[in-house]
Order: structure tokens, then C-alpha cells, then sequence
């Protein structure tokens, strides 16, 4: 007896949704949910990191303002940048990847469901770990890179280093199950038909940034064990009179540093690479080149560390070195952006509020690209270094590069998240807003770095003619929250009020606009078979798209295929929802809390994790394992 | 309705594979590059802070017994003969002889971790008395952990083998445990070297 090929809905909710009530929230593994909740959680992060920034522009907005005291100046910088790259940038964009791929790819759901929720409730708590420590006076007070001896104990007898090194182990811990889960999806379930030059450029891109996950975050773990060992045992990996170094951290730290940034900004890409496919109605010029752009950028950014730290008094011949490689990694972004510029200039693009968004990211991201070319060369660097020149470069690089390609994101697939559009007006005005204020907050910083004002110090004097600048910066910066609310609004109430927007809106296309919006519990009726790299412009008429049938409709298999062609090779099984995640990640978080008391907290989040963990694997007869 | 051609019946498929048709294995390699990366990164520590010192071990610090380093890791790479037999048993999907080997793998785990602890408890340096004896006993101990973890693994199979339910696909994973334990005994052979032999060489 042959299975149908068309899973009926009712069948399909029941083999693959979630349970109703607070078990069922609590036990879900759709992608689905926890992709939206890595998403909205980043941006609640987001939010109290840029919360952060406004009160540091507030008290930078005239001089020898004492709205701040310089310890709790230190620790809202540290906790902004920590808050905006490790719980904001990375989650968010692994968040796109973990609801997007799936669908993209034309599966039910990622291959290890229940990896990836434990993953989320200990970015979660690890999140607020950080928060609780600012909130009991013991924020990280070292900077978002915690510089050694600055982090070690003679220079913060406080708890904030310690809680700053294991908030990193959380999201580490959480972004490489992420990651890892994304890699084997993306190579082995793929809709048959779908080989790797078919691969859409999103998937390429978070495929790519999965693989510097792994590598990346594997040594800032390392290196924030160290310290936090020397912390709290006394090690002296950073101690310079026991034999130890503290460039030791900085090399640790860079190495994984440089990456984590093309970490945010090659998902970005990703996003701009469809946006621009959708809305110039033609497929992508030079999609090899962009592919081979995206791998050459991953493999170089881990060549380019040292140039974050030229100022450390490292051997000339080096520094040519970092100054060099530092060059080449601008070339594949150069081509990815001459193919970007060819599609849109080769198509016939509809100025649509999400396509405003890659116009302004292209216009930021090439201005911090040319402030990074200058930053690359040394003498340059030993003026300029922690001046607010490299804040103003590192703000238009991230938020120009990542953030305005995550806003049109947000707007272009929010009607594949919700079912409904959002409003094309509040886009466009959020849009002029989020450009104004981007470009008031940060060019002056430019500006203000040549003039000499260092960064991280909590005033200045009026003598140093630095208020007015100052001032704009900081009216800037309101202008840019003001961008933010509008847009969550948006995003809160077309969820409400918005238009009815079907399965495919804007015309796209990749596979998750052939299924509906949202997409139903195990994504597709039927699973796709794909025949080119865009199937959702190839057949127009769903009935006659080739399709995979045979899987038992009540059980929740998968296809697992070949990792180059996605030729079908078996059959897979995947687990269902389980509370036992959640029963894991609060075992990692107690013993994580109690690390920064004593050593066996190690001891005790091993013991706490590993009793749940074997508990979602163990098997059940006819079920999954 | 009208039948594409291009369609696939996937009802023939089979639903248990070994090595890459395993999901289990592709996690486990996934594992291996995290965990070979951060032991890499205790040995980059090292080497950096060896070149960094001008006198390796720091004077006064004696280097760690030579002969018991080499007794573990000589009964590391014996262990592989159980580890070896165990796959070859999962591939067969026989069941008993997979027992059996769990069996003697888990009680070979237990010896190779016992030796390991009175390893870390003979050092002759404290974690806080140099960087050198930091890394020292972070690299040993982060293998240590693994080994630990391994044994771990190794007793939930035999458990999981003796008392619950076992299906054909639930072999794929025996293999990929013993594949992992492959890696643990192999990834410390430069270690051992690093930590025992380079210092009495160079």
C-alpha cells in the first residue's frame, strides 16, 4: 500500500504540531517556533542594548555630564556590545536561519528539533544571566572583549568578569547546537533535485556562517574558560609575572573576534542576495561568484585578527601581514555587491520598503568598507586606535551591514511569519529614519576620532570644542530609536491589522513562498522535489510540480539525501516535542550560575544536563530516539 | 489529479544507514570539530606561552612522570582493540556481540579512567603556581573530560543494550560511539607528545 502523496492538513497537524497550553509551548520543537522565538527574543535584547546606548549618548551630549559615574559608564558599554553581539547580532540572524532554512530547503523540520530548542532556553537564560548582573551592580565592567589584566581579579574584585565569561559559555554552548543542527540540515536534507549549485544564496550564506560558528565560538569558549579559571582558581593563563600573557587573550580573543563579525554580516548577505532576486523579478547574477565570495570570505576573516591589534607592539613583518589580509577580504565583498548592483541594474526592480533597505545597507556598509580600508593600514590604525573613528567604522559596518539587511528581512518574510503584510508606509517612514539617524549617530563619530576624543571614557571637557558634534551625535541616536519603535510597531500591529497575504506576496522565488503563510505544522503537504535553482518562478502551476510521496504521514520522516546532489539515500526519523530540553538547559543554567562561585559548578552542570539529556535520547519502541 | 513524472516514491527507501546516512554520525563529527578544536587550543596556548618563556618548563618546575604519561596513553591506544571489534559488531547488527563488547569496552573505559586520575593527581605542579602548570593541567584535564564523557557513553549503550528497546538503527549510533572513542584515544598522541616529550627534547 502506497502512502498519499498529498498529507492531508489535519494529518499533518497531528504527526507534527505542537501541543495546545503550556506543556505544548514549553515541550515544542517546530523550527518554526523556535526560530520566531530566538528572533523576538534577540530583538527584546536588542532593545535593552539600545536602551544602554541612548543613556551613553544622553550623558555624552554635553560635556562634564554626570548623568552616568564613570564605573557604570564602563559597565553599560561592556554589557551594549556584549548584549549586541552575542545575544542580539548572532542570535537573531541563527534565529532567521533556524525558521528559514527548513523551508528553503523544501523539509519538515531541522535534524536535531530537540537540540535546537535546548539551545534556545540557554541563550535565553544566559541572556538574562548578563542583565542580572547589571542589575545587581555587578555588570561586566572590561569591555565587550573583557581585556586582560583589566578582567582579571586585582582589577575587577566585582562578579561582572565572572558573569560576563559565562554568559559567553552560554551562548556559545547555545549558538554552536545551532549551528551544528543548521550544517547537517542543510547538507542532508535537501529537497531531491536540490544540489549544492542550487542551493539558495541564504542557505549558502548561513551554511558558511554555521561552519565559523563552529570554529569561531569554539575559541572564545576556550578562551573565556581560561579566564574565568583565572579567575576563579587562580590560573594564570594572562598573569605576565607567573609566565602567562595577556596578549595571549587578545590573540584568542581576535581570532574569534574578526570572524564573529562576518558571522552577523555573511547572513546579511544572504538576505540581501534574495531581496534583491525578488524585487529585481530576475534570478541572481553571477550566483557562482557570490557562492565562491561567501566560502573565500569565511576561510580569509580567519586570517585578519591581528589587526585589531596593531597597537600592541607586535613585529613589524606581522603587521604587513594582518595589513594585507586585511585588503584581500574586501575583494569578495566587492563582488558580491558588483553582482548585487548587476541584477538590480539588469532586472526591472520594484522599490518595495524592504529593496530600501539594501540600498541603504549598501550605502553604509561601503562607507565603514572604505573607513576599514583605512583602518587596515597601521600608521593610520596607531592614530586613530580607540578613537571614536573606529566606533563610528564598527557602528556603520554592523548596523549598516547587518542590522538594515535584518530590518528589510524582517519586512520582507514577516508575511511568511504571521499571514499578513505589514504596512508599506510605516517601512518607508521607519526606513527614513533608521538612514537619518544611522547617518547623524555615527558620521560625526569619524569626524570626532580624528579630533582626538578617545573612546570608552565617560565625559569630556567643553575646552576640547567636542560638544556640538557630541550633541548631533546623540540627537542622531533618538532619531535611530525612534527608527526601532517604528518598526516593532509595525511589526506588532500589522500582525492584527495587516492584509491577508497568501502564500506568495511578493512573488519570490525560493520554496518557503509554495507553501502557505504561515506554513503549516511539517511545513508542506507535500514534500518539493526541486528542478532549478528557482523553483518558485519555474512551474507556475502547483499541480504539476514533481513531488516526494511514500512517507508514512503518521510518523515524522524525513528524507535524508546525499550531501552533493540531494539524491534520496533513506529515510529518517525525527523526535517529537519534549519538556526534558527545558529540564537540561535549567540544569547548564544552575550549574553556569554556580561557576562563578566555585569550581564544581562544572560538576553540577555536567550531572543536571546530562540526566535530562539522556532522558529526550532514550528510545521508544516504534518511536524516536 | 495529474501525476508528475519527476516524482518520487520514497517507500522503498531504507530507514537506517551507517556513516553519513546516519544522522547521529554527522553530529558526532560535528562534536569532534569542536572538541579537537578547543584541545587544539589548549596546545596553542601552550606552545604560545612555551615561546614566550625564556626557560620551558619555568625553573624549579619538575616536567610530569614520563613513564606513567606513556603507560596511559600506551593503554589508550590498546583500547582501540575493543573499540574496533565493537563497530565491526554494529555493523553486523549483532546484537550480543555488541553487548559484549560494551560490556569489556565500559570496564577498559573505567581502568583508562582511573589511570587518568591518579595522572592529574601525580602532576607534580599546581594549576596555580605558573602558566605552565595552567596548561598543563587544562589540556590533560579538558582530554580528561572527554574520556570521562566517552565512558559515559559507553555505559548508557550497554545499559540501553541490556534493558530497552533496541531497533536495527539504534547500531548506527554504537558505531558512531565507537568512532568517537576512536578520536579521544588518537587526538591524544600529540597531546601526550606536547605534554611528555617535547619539553625533554627541544
Amino acid at each position: 500500500m502506497s502512502a498519499p502523496a498529498v498529507v492531508a492538513p489535519d494529518t499533518l497537524a497531528r504527526t507534527w504540531g505542537t501541543r495546545r497550553g503550556i506543556v505544548g509551548w514549553l515541550s515544542t520543537v517546530d523550527h518554526k517556533n523556535i526560530g520566531l522565538r530566538f528572533i523576538v527574543t534577540a530583538l527584546f535584547f536588542m532593545a535593552l542594548g539600545g536602551v544602554l546606548a541612548l543613556t551613553m549618548r544622553t550623558q555624552l551630549a554635553r560635556p562634564d555630564n554626570h548623568l552616568l559615574s564613570p564605573q557604570l559608564y564602563n559597565q553599560f558599554f561592556s554589557v551594549h556590545g556584549t548584549t549586541m553581539m552575542f545575544l542580539f547580532a548572532v542570535p537573531v540572524m541563527m534565529g532567521l536561519g533556524i525558521y528559514l532554512v527548513p523551508l528553503m530547503i523544501g523539509t519538515r523540520n531541522v535534524v536535531f528539533p530537540r537540540l535546537l530548542a535546548y539551545a534556545y532556553w540557554v541563550y535565553l537564560f544566559g541572556g538574562l544571566f548578563l542583565y542580572s548582573g547589571l542589575l545587581t551592580g555587578n555588570g561586566a565592567p572590561a569591555g565587550w572583549f573583557s581585556y586582560t589584566p583589566l578582567s582579571e581579579s586585582a582589577f575587577d574584585p566585582t562578579k561582572g568578569s565572572d558573569i560576563w565569561a559565562q554568559t559567553i559559555t552560554y551562548t556559545e554552548i547555545s549558538m554552536m547546537a545551532v549551528a551544528v543542527t543548521l550544517i547537517i540540515t542543510i547538507l542532508k536534507q535537501r529537497a531531491p533535485g536540490m544540489s549544492l549549485n542550487r542551493v539558495p544564496l541564504f542557505v549558502w550564506s548561513m551554511l558558511v556562517t554555521s561552519f565559523m560558528v563552529v570554529f569561531a565560538m569554539t575559541t572564545i569558549a576556550t578562551a573565556s574558560f581560561f579566564l574565568a579559571a583565572d579567575r576563579l582558581i587562580n590560573t594564570r593563563f594572562f598573569v605576565e609575572r607567573a609566565g602567562g600573557d595577556p596578549l595571549l587573550w587578545q590573540h584568542l580573543f581576535w581570532l574569534f573576534g574578526h570572524p564573529e563579525v562576518y558571522i552577523i554580516f555573511l547572513p546579511a548577505t544572504g538576505i540581501v542576495s534574495h531581496l534583491v532576486t525578488t524585487f529585481s523579478r530576475r534570478p541572481m547574477f553571477g550566483y557562482t561568484a557570490i557562492v565562491f565570495a561567501t566560502i573565500a570570505t569565511g576561510i580569509i576573516s580567519f586570517g585578519v585578527w591581528v589587526h585589531h591589534m596593531f597597537a600592541t607592539g607586535l613585529p613589524a613583518l606581522g603587521l604587513s601581514f594582518f595589513t594585507a589580509s586585511s585588503l584581500v577580504v574586501t575583494i569578495p565583498t566587492a563582488i558580491q555587491l558588483f553582482c548585487w548592483i548587476a541584477t538590480l541594474w539588469s532586472g526591472r526592480p520594484q522599490w518595495r520598503v524592504p529593496l530600501l533597505f539594501v540600498l541603504g545597507f549598501f550605502f553604509i556598509l561601503v562607507r565603514g568598507g572604505l573607513t576599514g580600508i583605512m583602518l587596515a593600514s597601521v600608521p593610520f590604525d596607531l592614530q586613530a586606535h580607540d578613537t571614536y573613528f573606529v566606533v563610528g567604522h564598527l557602528h556603520d559596518v554592523l548596523i549598516g551591514g547587518a542590522v538594515f539587511p535584518l530590518m528589510g528581512a524582517l519586512l520582507y518574510w514577516y508575511p511568511k511569519f504571521t499571514g499578513r503584510m505589514p504596512s508599506e508606509t510605516a517601512g518607508r517612514w521607519a526606513f527614513a529614519l533608521l538612514f537619518v539617524g544611522q547617518n547623524l549617530t555615527f558620521f560625526p563619530m569619524h569626524v570626532l576620532g580624528l579630533h582626538g576624543m578617545p573612546r570608552r571614557t565617560y565625559t569630556y571637557l567643553a575646552s576640547t570644542g567636542w560638544g556640538s558634534l557630541n550633541q548631533l551625535e546623540t540627537i542622531g541616536s533618538y532619531v535611530l530609536a525612534l527608527g526601532v519603535l517604528v518598526t516593532v510597531g509595525n511589526l506588532i500591529l500589522s500582525a492584527f491589522r495587516g492584509r491577508t497575504a497568501g502564500a506568495d506576496p511578493w512573488g519570490a522565488d525560493t520554496l518557503e513562498w509554495a507553501t502557505t503563510s504561515p506554513p503549516p505544522p511539517g511545513n508542506f503537504a507535500s514534500l518539493p522535489v526541486v528542478e532549478s535553482r528557482d523553483p518558485n518562478w519555474d512551474q507556475t502551476r502547483p499541480e504539476d510540480r514533481p513531488i516526494v510521496t511514500g512517507l508514512p504521514p503518521e510518523r515524522r520522516e524525513v528524507l535524508f539525501t546525499t550531501a552533493l546532489d540531494a539524491v534520496p539515500a533513506r529515510r529518517i526519523e525525527l523526535p517529537g516535542p519534549t519538556v526534558w530540553t527545558l529540564a537540561a538547559a535549567v540544569g547548564t543554567t544552575i550549574g553556569l550560575v554556580m561557576l562563578i562561585f566555585t569550581p564544581w559548578g562544572l560538576v553540577v552542570a555536567a550531572l543536571l544536563s546530562a540526566a535530562p539529556f539522556i532522558a529526550w535520547s532514550w528510545p521508544k519502541v516504534g518511536g524516536s530516539a | 489529479m495529474i501525476r508528475n513524472p519527476k516524482t518520487i516514491d520514497a517507500s522503498a527507501l531504507p530507514t537506517e544507514g551507517f556513516g553519513v546516512a546516519s544522522p547521529t554520525w554527522w553530529g558526532t563529527l560535528g562534536f569532534m570539530f569542536i572538541e579537537g578544536s578547543s584541545l587544539a587550543l589548549c596546545a596553542m596556548a601552550y606552545a604560545y606561552l612555551s615561546r614566550r618563556s625564556p626557560l620551558w618548563p619555568p625553573s624549579g618546575t619538575p616536567l610530569p612522570n614520563l613513564a606513567f604519561g606513556t603507560v596511559v596513553a600506551a593503554g589508550l591506544l590498546v583500547s582501540l582493540v575493543p573499540a574496533f571489534l565493537l563497530n565491526r559488531a554494529a555493523k553486523r547488527m549483532d546484537r550480543a556481540a555488541v553487548l559484549r563488547m560494551l560490556l569489556i569496552g565500559t570496564a577498559v573505559e573505567a581502568l583508562l579512567v582511573m589511570l587518568r586520575a591518579y595522572e592529574l593527581y601525580a602532576l607534580p605542579m599546581r594549576w596555580d603556581g605558573t602558566a605552565y602548570g595552567s596548561t598543563v593541567w587544562f589540556t590533560l584535564g579538558a582530554h580528561s573530560t572527554l574520556l570521562l564523557l566517552d565512558f559515559g557513553e559507553t555505559l548508557v549503550f550497554g545499559v540501553l543494550l541490556l534493558l530497552g528497546p533496541v531497533e536495527k538503527r539504534h547500531f548506527a549510533d554504537v558505531a558512531d560511539s565507537a568512532m568517537y572513542w576512536f578520536f579521544i584515544v588518537l587526538i591524544w598522541l600529540p597531546l601526550y607528545f606536547m605534554l611528555y616529550v617535547s619539553p625533554r627534547i627541544f
